[in-house]
C-alpha cells in the first residue's frame, strides 16, 4: 500500500503552519496556548497514524528544472521516528504550560517548539537529499531558538551558540556529503535520481559499487558520519548536548529524548543499507562505544540532574551508533529498539526532573533526596524509568541492550576485526557499569533518606504529572510485553534499517548465552560498585580538574576564544580607520587575484599588438596621456582635478570614436558630476600632506601594480575576443526592436533583456546612499543620546525602513525636541 | 565657489541641463540615454545649484521655507525628499517587475504598445519598460542627491 501524498504533507505542513500562528493563538487563548500546540502535536500524529502500514514514497513538484523534488518516504523506520516526535511533543506541550507558567516570551517558545517538530518529523519523511539537509538544518535554528530562550542568560547564549555551532557545522559537512552522493547517484541511476534517496535506497549495490569505484565511498562514509556525529553529540563534539540543558526543561527533554540528537542516530539507519560494510564497522562500532563509554563516566561525574541526565543521552546515543555500526541484524534490532526505548525512558526522565526542579528548587543531586515522601506518584515513574535507563531486567532498556551485547560479540563472526573482536565486547560492558551506576544515582533521589537543608516540596499539579506518567506507562507496557512493541513498530523499522531482516524476537533469556554473562557482570559490577559512587564521582572530577585537555570543552573553548582573539587583533591590523590602509588592502587583493588567476588559467601569453589605430583616435588618446601625466605633476587640488577631467573626457570622446554614444553619454555625466562633486569638496582638503618616504614608496608600487593589472586585463580580454559579432550581441541587436521595441540596443537590453542585473545596480546605489546615510547622520545621533536627548534616542533605535519618519518627527521637534519621543 | 559670475552662468545653465536631462530619460528607449544617464545629470544640475548658491539655497530660495543655518544636514526637509524619491523609485522599479506575474509572466517581462494616430506625435510607442526606467531614475537621482547633501552638508 502506498502512502497518501496529502495526508504526509499535511502532517508535515501542520506544525509549521501552526507555528506561524502562534503569536495570534497566544493573543487569544494566552498561555494555553500549550495546549493548542498539544493539539497540533496529536493531529500531526493521527495523520501519520493513518499511514500505518504504508510504505513508498510521494512527491511535490519543487524544482523540476533541477530534479530536486519535495518529496517524502514512508516506511516503518520513517513512522516510527516521526511518530515519537510528535507523540512526545504532544506530551511536552502538554507539560509546558505548568512548567513555563508567567515566564515572557511564550509566543516565540511555542513557535519555536511547533516549528522544531516540524523540522523533525520532516527530516524522518524526506527523501529527497535537499529536502533531508533543508529539514536538518531547521531543527538546528530552532533548536538554537530553544536552547536560547533565557536570551539574558549568558550560559544560555553561549549554549546556544555551542549548539548552532557544532551542529550547523557539522550539517556543511553533511550537505558535501549528500552532493557527492547526488554527482554519483545522477550518473549510475539516472538525473531524476540524483537527489532521490529513495530510489538510492532501493538499489543499495549500485550505489555501492559506484561509489567505491569513483573512490568516494570513504568520503562520502566520512562527511555523513560527521554530519551525523555532530548532531547526535558523539565523542569528540559530545560536550554540546550537555550545554544545551541550558534550555527549559520541556526542551531539554524533547530534544535529548525523542528528537534533533536522534536525527543523526535517525539518518544513520537511513543509510545504513546502502554504506554498511567493513569500513562502517570500523567507524560506527568505534565511535558509538566510545561515546557511551565516555559519555557514562562523565554522567557518574554531574552534580546537576540535568547535567547527569544530558550526559546520558549521549552515552545511550552512542549505544544506538555502536548498534547500527555492528554490521550483523542484532546492530539493527539495537538501534531501531533502543530508539523507541530511549524516547520513552529520557523523556519521562527529563520531565521529572523537571518536576523535581520545580517543586524542590534545586537541580543539585547532593541537595536532594527522600523525594519520595513528597513525591509518590513521581517516584514510581521514576522507578520504571530510571531502571530502564539503567538496563535492569525486565525492564525495557534490558533488551536493547541486551540486543547489543549480542552485536558486539556478533561483530567478530562477520569479519575479521582481531583485537577488536573482544575488545568492542569488553568496552560495551565497560561502559554499561557507569550506566548502571548513574541510573541508580538518579533514582536514589527518591530513596534514601530526606536532606534537611531541603525545604517544602509541592505536589506537581496534574499537567506536569501526566506526561511522564503516560511515558512510564508505555515504557512498562513495552517492558512487560516486549514482543508486541516489536512487532507493532520495531519489526518495520528494522526492515528499513538492516540488510537481511528477518523476525525479531525478544524476550527475557531462559538459558545461559554470553549476552546474558555480560549483562549479569554489567549489573553485578554496577550494583557493587554503587557504595563507592561518591569516591568515583569525586574521583573522575578530580582527573578532569586536573588535566583539563580531556575535557572536550576546554578544546571548544580555546578554539572559539582563539579564533575571536585572532580576529580583532587581525581586523585591527587590517580595519585601523584609515582610508588609506583600506585602499591599499582592497587594491592590492584585487590586483593579487587577478593576476594569479590569470597565470592560473594561463591566459598570459605574449600576444601580437595589431596597431589598427586611426589619426584622430590616436590623437585623443595622446591628449588623454599627457592629461594623465599632468595629473600626476598637478600642484593644487584644483589644477589636480581639472587635469583629471581632461583624462576622463577624451575617454568620452575615444567612445565617440568607438561608435558607442550610449558609453560616451554616461562618461561624459558622470565625468561631470564627479568634477562637481570634487569642486564641492575640495576646500576642506588640507593642501599639503607630510608623507613618509616609505610610504610613499608603497603607494607607487601599488599605483603600477594596479596599472599593470588593467592593463594586462585588457589585453587579455579583447584578445579573446572573436571576431565579428557574437552570437549573444547578435541576438541582442536582432530582437530590440521586435522584443523590446527600442531601437536603442544597449538601454533595451538594460531595461528588457537585463532588467534583473538593472535592479540590482539600483540596490546598489540605493545601499549606497543609506550606507551613507547612516554614517554621517547615525554618528551624529550616537552624540546627541548619550548627551540624554529623549526624540535622538527614539530615532537611533529605529531600524532602515523607519528612518524617514523617524527623522520626519525630529524634524518638527526639533534638534532638542522631547515631544516627539 | 559663489562668485556672480558662477552665479549667473548656473541661472541659465541649470534649466538648460535639466530639459536636456528629462529628455534624454524620455528618449532613452531609441536613442542614446535613458534613466541612469539622464538620472546622473538631473543631480550634475542639482550639484551646480548647490556649488552656486549653497546647501540652503533650495530650501530658502526656490522652496521659501525658514531654515536654520546651524541644522544637521539629516534634519534638511530636501534631504527627507531625496531619500524618500530613492526609496520610492526602488519600490516603483521592484513594482514594474512584479506586475507581470499577475499575468502569469515571469520576473521582469516588458512589453510595448504603439499607439497610432496621437496628435502631433502621429504615432507613440508606450513601453512598459518606462516604468521600470522611471524607477532607475529616481534611485539615482534620490540616492546619488542625498550622498551629494549630506557629505556636502559636512
Amino acid at each position: 500500500m502506498s502512502p497518501d501524498l496529502a495526508v504526509v504533507v499535511a502532517a508535515v505542513a501542520l506544525p509549521f503552519v501552526a507555528a506561524a500562528l502562534t503569536p495570534l493563538a497566544f493573543r487569544v487563548f494566552g498561555e494555553r496556548t500549550g495546549f493548542l500546540g498539544t493539539a497540533v502535536a496529536l493531529a500531526s500524529f493521527g495523520l501519520l497514524a493513518t499511514q500505518y502500514g504504508t510504505e513508498g514514497s510521494v512527491a511535490l513538484e519543487w524544482i523540476p528544472s533541477l530534479n530536486v523534488a519535495l518529496q517524502f518516504y514512508v516506511d516503518g523506520w520513517a513512522l516510527l521516528f516521526a511518530m515519537l516526535a510528535t507523540g512526545i511533543g504532544a506530551l511536552v506541550f502538554t507539560y509546558s504550560p505548568a512548567y513555563m507558567h508567567g515566564q515572557a516570551g511564550l509566543p516565540r517558545y511555542y513557535a519555536a517548539l511547533l516549528a522544531f517538530m516540524g523540522s523533525i518529523v520532516g527530516v524522518a519523511l524526506a527523501a529527497d537529499l535537499i529536502a533531508v539537509f533543508l529539514f536538518w538544518e531547521l531543527t538546528s535554528l530552532a533548536s538554537f531558538v530553544l536552547i536560547g530562550y533565557y536570551t539574558a542568560d549568558d550560559s544560555s547564549q553561549y549554549a546556544a551558540r555551542m549548539a548552532m555551532f557544532i551542529t550547523v557545522g557539522g550539517g556543511l559537512f553533511l550537505l558535501v556529503g549528500l552532493l557527492l552522493l547526488s554527482i554519483v547517484a545522477g550518473d549510475v541511476l539516472g538525473p531524476g535520481a540524483a537527489f532521490d534517496l529513495a530510489t538510492m535506497l532501493e538499489n543499495p549495490d549500485t550505489m555501492r559499487n559506484a561509489l567505491r569505484e569513483r573512490g568516494l565511498f570513504l568520503p562520502v562514509l566520512g562527511l555523513l558520519a560527521i554530519g551525523a556525529g555532530t548532531k547526535s553529540a558523539q565523542v569528540p563534539v559530545h560536550f554540546w548536548l550537555p550545554n544545551a540543558m541550558a534550555a527549559p526543561t520541556p526542551v531539554s527533554a524533547f530534544l535529548h529524548s525523542a528528537t534533533m540528537v536522534k536525527v543523526g542516530v535517525y539518518f544513520i539507519g537511513r543509510v545504513r543499507p546502502m554504506l554498511v560494510g567493513e569500513e562502517w564497522l570500523f567507524l560506527f562500532a568505534t565511535l558509538g562505544l566510545t561515546t557511551m563509554t565516555v559519555c557514562a563516566i562523565m554522567a557518574v561525574a554531574a552534580t546537576d540532574i540535568k547535567e547527569l541526565l544530558a550526559y546520558s543521552t549521549a552515552s545511550h546515543l552512542g549505544l544506538m551508533v555502536a548498534g547500527f555500526g555492528f554490521t550483523s541484524v542484532y546492530g539493527a534490532e539495537t538501534g531501531v529498539f533502543h530508539l523507541l526505548n530511549h524516547a520513552l525512558f529520557k523523556a519521562a526522565l527529563f520531565l521529572v526532573a523537571g518536576i523535581v526542579a520545580h517543586e524542590a528548587g534545586t537541580r543539585e543531586i547532593e541537595e536532594l533526596g527522600g523525594l519520595r515522601h513528597d513525591l509518590p506518584v513521581t517516584a514510581a515513574i521514576t522507578g520504571v524509568v530510571a531502571l530502564s535507563m539503567a538496563g535492569i531486567p525486565p525492564f525495557n532498556g534490558f533488551y536493547s541492550k541486551e540486543l547489543l551485547f549480542e552485536a558486539a560479540v556478533e561483530a567478530s563472526h562477520h569479519h575479521e576485526i582481531g583485537v577488536l573482536g573482544w575488545l568492542y565486547p569488553a568496552v560495551a560492558v565497560f561502559g554499561s557499569i557507569f550506566t548502571v551506576l548513574y541510573s541508580l544515582r538518579f533514582l536514589s533521589l527518591f530513596v534514601g533518606e530526606r536532606p534537611d537543608a531541603l525545604g517544602h516540596v509541592h505536589r506537581p499539579p496534574v499537567s506536569l504529572l501526566a506526561p511522564p506518567a503516560v511515558l512510564a506507562l508505555l515504557a512498562a507496557a513495552v517492558s512487560v510485553d516486549p514482543q508486541r512493541a516489536v512487532d507493532l513498530v520495531v519489526q518495520s523499522g528494522l526492515e528499513a534499517t538492516a540488510v537481511d531482516p528477518h523476525a525479531m524476537h525478544v524476550g527475557l533469556p531462559t538459558s545461559y548465552s554470553t549476552p546474558v554473562g555480560m549483562s549479569a557482570v554489567t549489573i553485578g559490577a554496577g550494583v557493587l560498585a554503587y557504595p563507592a559512587y561518591g569516591r568515583i564521582h569525586d574521583g573522575v572530577r578530580a582527573g578532569l580538574k586536573a588535566v583539563p585537555p580531556i575535557r572536550a570543552n576546554w578544546w571548544y573553548d580555546r578554539v572559539v576564544e582563539g579564533l575571536s582573539d585572532e580576529g580583532r587583533a587581525f581586523a585591527e591590523w587590517v580595519h585601523n580607520g584609515h582610508l588609506r590602509t583600506y585602499a591599499t588592502w582592497t587594491l592590492a587583493a584585487t590586483c593579487a587575484l587577478a593576476l594569479a588567476g590569470f597565470v592560473a588559467a594561463g591566459a598570459i601569453v605574449p600576444t601580437t599588438m595589431g596597431l589598427e589605430v586611426t589619426v584622430p583616435i590616436a590623437l585623443v588618446l595622446l591628449v588623454a596621456v599627457i592629461g594623465a601625466v599632468a595629473v600626476a605633476r598637478a600642484d593644487t587640488h584644483i589644477a589636480g582635478i581639472l587635469t583629471l577631467s581632461i583624462l576622463g573626457f577624451m575617454i568620452a570622446i575615444f567612445y565617440i570614436l568607438a561608435s558607442a554614444p550610449d558609453l560616451a553619454l554616461t562618461q561624459l555625466v558622470v565625468e561631470t558630476l564627479v568634477l562637481v562633486i570634487f569642486l564641492l569638496v575640495v576646500e576642506e582638503i588640507p593642501e599639503r600632506y607630510e608623507i613618509e618616504v616609505g610610504r610613499v614608496a608603497r603607494d607607487a608600487a601599488l599605483s603600477v601594480a594596479v596599472g599593470a593589472t588593467v592593463f594586462v586585463t585588457i589585453l587579455v580580454t579583447t584578445d579573446a575576443r572573436p571576431d565579428g559579432p557574437t552570437e549573444i550581441a547578435r541576438a541582442y541587436a536582432e530582437q530590440a526592436v521586435p522584443g523590446g521595441g527600442g531601437t536603442n540596443i544597449v538601454n533595451v537590453t538594460l531595461v528588457d533583456f537585463r532588467g534583473f542585473d538593472t535592479l540590482g545596480e539600483l540596490a546598489v546605489i540605493a545601499l549606497a546612499s543609506i550606507s551613507i546615510l547612516t554614517l554621517i547622520v547615525m554618528r551624529g545621533r550616537g552624540d546627541a543620546s548619550s548627551a540624554g536627548d529623549d526624540g535622538s534616542r527614539a530615532d537611533s533605535s529605529v531600524g532602515g525602513p523607519t528612518v524617514d519618519d523617524a527623522a520626519d518627527a525630529g524634524t518638527d521637534g526639533g534638534p532638542s525636541g522631547g515631544e516627539d519621543a | 565657489m559663489t562668485t556672480v559670475i558662477m552665479r549667473t552662468t548656473a541661472r541659465a545653465i541649470v534649466p538648460i541641463v535639466l530639459v536636456v536631462a528629462i529628455s534624454l530619460f524620455v528618449e532613452g528607449h531609441n536613442l542614446p540615454g535613458g534613466g541612469f544617464i539622464g538620472g546622473v545629470l538631473t543631480v550634475t544640475a542639482f550639484g551646480i545649484v548647490y556649488m552656486a548658491f549653497g546647501l540652503d539655497f533650495l530650501e530658502r530660495g526656490v522652496l521659501g521655507r525658514e531654515v536654520d543655518p546651524g541644522k544637521g544636514p539629516s534634519r534638511d526637509r530636501v534631504v527627507l525628499a531625496y531619500r524618500r524619491l530613492f526609496a520610492y523609485g526602488f519600490a516603483i522599479a521592484v513594482a514594474s517587475g512584479l506586475a507581470p506575474l499577475v499575468f502569469d509572466r515571469p520576473f521582469l517581462t516588458q512589453t510595448f504598445v504603439m499607439l497610432e494616430g496621437v496628435p502631433i506625435y502621429d504615432h507613440l510607442e508606450v513601453a512598459s519598460a518606462l516604468a521600470f526606467d522611471f524607477g532607475v531614475y529616481c534611485v539615482v537621482v534620490g540616492g546619488l542627491l542625498t550622498i551629494l547633501s549630506v557629505v556636502g552638508a559636512e
